[in-house]
């Protein structure tokens, strides 16, 4: 469950991004985060992985606060949850296969048990045969597939995205989507930013519709039980 | 153990990723600890043969009387008990003629016909190094003036005021240039590594965002430093030996007028592992300053 609570932010140049934000999320849930350009999705996303602190109000994750984490609870807590960025956040100068590896390695896994896991999930993302390459010798969408399976490495409890298909053409996206959906299954809650209208159409999901900054709509799909991408995936 | 491999295996590669930096870094390390160890070389020896002539210091207590052996046994006993005093030494007038005489050389004719009992006796009081100083040599005067019998000394009072000003001057010009010096290679050592730092942002922010720990990410870079400062430091105590055996040697004997230049003497071991580890420390300190600023999440 993750609980906002009067959540207010304005960024240090004085640039307000959201106002009086609450929401409830039930663990499990597939949620999508949408809005115009500059509405506030990534903010909102980035202070429920504690990459900013809200100006205003809570946020409960579990039973934990973490608006006022220190230091070491942050990265804690960032190792239950998995980050699609938008901007991707690889790093240039390592492989493929290392930027997989690397939340597995921060967490101190043994070698071999990193090697298979980076080595199956890159396979399931279809990136199995350029993990020396390093991210500026891919494609957009293939360096958003190794963001993807970055975040997913660490068989996250939540998985936020930040317009996760924006770089992709709809089969891949659709791959990706069904993807997502397949760890929703296992139990991930997702969270899910994007402005990808056919994407919405194509999986509806509960939907809120941020606008400046504030929640304009909240609604779920009319058939709720009934989604297109159950039969596909699996 | 993982990580630890992790550790040396990323600190190997940063290092070889920026060689100019690291090397920028060893290298302000190694000039700063040379120039102070040098520094150091020729006080610690400038130190040592002062101390040698301490060695003369002591506190001599001309006796009016001859006591009797009894009592000065006893004079003897209490005197070596204070804590200022090395040892006790009974110069009778026959010793003290025969030292005059031999002091003299040819002119000891001038003697003849002279009693000994022309000069005193004394006692003379060497001191333990520690209270080979002006105050030392008052403090034990003012001790043995309560004897009444006590009232003639001698310590060099002069010689004792200009030792004491000169070994003043030379520790506090130490500690101050020493001070100085290890200051501003802190301030270059902590710029040079912000270099290093700000050329990696990128890799430390994505690090703190996949949940590494603040010193999962900075002991890398810590590591980094103390390396770099302790190869600085091999550079410098190298660069210092070799100084040292061409130039310091001689001239440092000229320049103290000692006779043997065995007298000189390299930085005992003990300094020697204290600039490694003062090397290590800056290395240390200098990279952990800037890590504060760039690794707050
Ligand atoms: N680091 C920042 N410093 C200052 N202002 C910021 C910062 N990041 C975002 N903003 C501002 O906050 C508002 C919301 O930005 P945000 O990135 O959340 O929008 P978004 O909905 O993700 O947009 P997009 O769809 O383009 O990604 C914008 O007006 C933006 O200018
Ligand atoms: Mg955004």
């Amino acid at each position: 469950m993750i609980q906002l609570c009067n959540i207010g932010k304005v960024y240090d140049n004085g640039a307000p991004a959201l106002h009086d934000i609450n929401l409830k999320i039930p663990s499990g849930d597939f949620v999508y985060i949408t809005g115009s350009s500059g509405a506030g999705k990534s903010t909102l996303l980035r202070l429920l992985y504690c990459a900013d602190r809200p100006s205003r109000g809570q946020i409960l994750m579990g039973e934990r606060n973490i608006t006022r984490l220190r230091p070491r609870s942050v990265a804690l807590l960032r190792r239950e949850i998995g980050f699609v960025f938008q901007d991707f956040k690889l790093l240039n100068k390592r492989t493929v296969f290392e930027n997989v590896a690397l939340p597995l390695q921060v967490q101190g896994l043994a070698k071999q048990e990193i090697q298979s896991r980076v080595y199956q999930l890159l396979q399931y993302v279809g990136l199995e045969y350029k993990l020396q390459r390093k991210p500026l010798e891919l494609s957009g969408g293939e360096q958003q597939r190794v963001a993807i399976a970055r975040a997913m490495i660490v068989r996250p409890r939540v998985l936020l995205a930040d317009e996760p298909t924006g770089n992709l053409d709809s089969d891949l996206a659709i791959e990706i989507m069904e993807m997502f959906t397949r760890i929703n299954h296992e139990g991930t809650t997702v969270l899910l930013a994007t402005h990808d209208r056919e994407l919405l159409d194509r999986f509806p999901r509960r939907t809120i519709v941020l606008k400046g900054g504030h929640i304009v709509s909240d609604t779920l799909p009319q058939t709720a039980e009934e989604t297109p991408s159950k039969e596909e995936a699996i | 153990m993982e990580r630890l491999r992790y550790f040396l295996q990323r600190t190997l590669l940063s290092m070889r990723q920026t060689p100019l930096l690291s090397g920028a870094t060893i290298g302000t390390v190694a000039i700063a600890l040379m120039l102070l160890s040098f520094f150091t070389l020729i006080v610690f020896n400038v130190q040592n043969l002062t101390r040698q002539w301490s060695r003369d210091i002591q506190v001599i207590v001309y006796l009016d009387r001859i006591p009797s052996n009894s009592v000065l046994e006893q004079w003897c006993q209490e005197i070596t008990k204070l804590p200022a005093v090395e040892t006790v030494h009974y110069v009778s007038q026959a010793e003290a003629f025969e030292r005059f005489r031999k002091r003299l050389g040819q002119n000891d004719d001038l003697l003849d016909g002279l009693m000994p009992e022309i000069l005193p006796a004394s006692l003379e009081i060497a001191l333990r190094e520690e209270a080979r100083t002006q105050r030392g040599a008052e403090e034990l005067v003012e001790l043995l003036s309560r004897n009444s019998t006590f009232s003639d000394f001698r310590y060099g009072q002069e010689w004792l005021e200009r030792y004491d000003a000169f070994m003043f001057l030379l520790r506090l010009t130490g500690t101050l240039a020493g001070g100085f010096l290890i200051f501003a290679t802190l301030f270059i050592i902590s710029n040079t590594i912000k270099l290093t730092i700000y050329a990696r942002r990128d890799e430390l922010e994505i690090l703190s965002l996949i949940g590494a720990t603040p010193f999962f990410i900075k002991a890398p870079f810590l590591a980094e430093g103390a390396f770099q400062g302790a190869i600085g430091a091999l550079l410098a105590l190298g660069g210092c030996h070799v100084l040292y055996y061409f130039f310091l040697k001689k001239g440092l004997a000229a320049l103290l007028t000692t006779a043997a230049a065995q007298n000189i003497s390299f930085l005992p071991t003990w300094m020697q592992v204290a600039v490694l580890g003062l090397g290590l420390t800056l290395g240390l300190a200098g990279s952990m300053l800037p890590l504060r600023k760039f690794v707050r999440m």
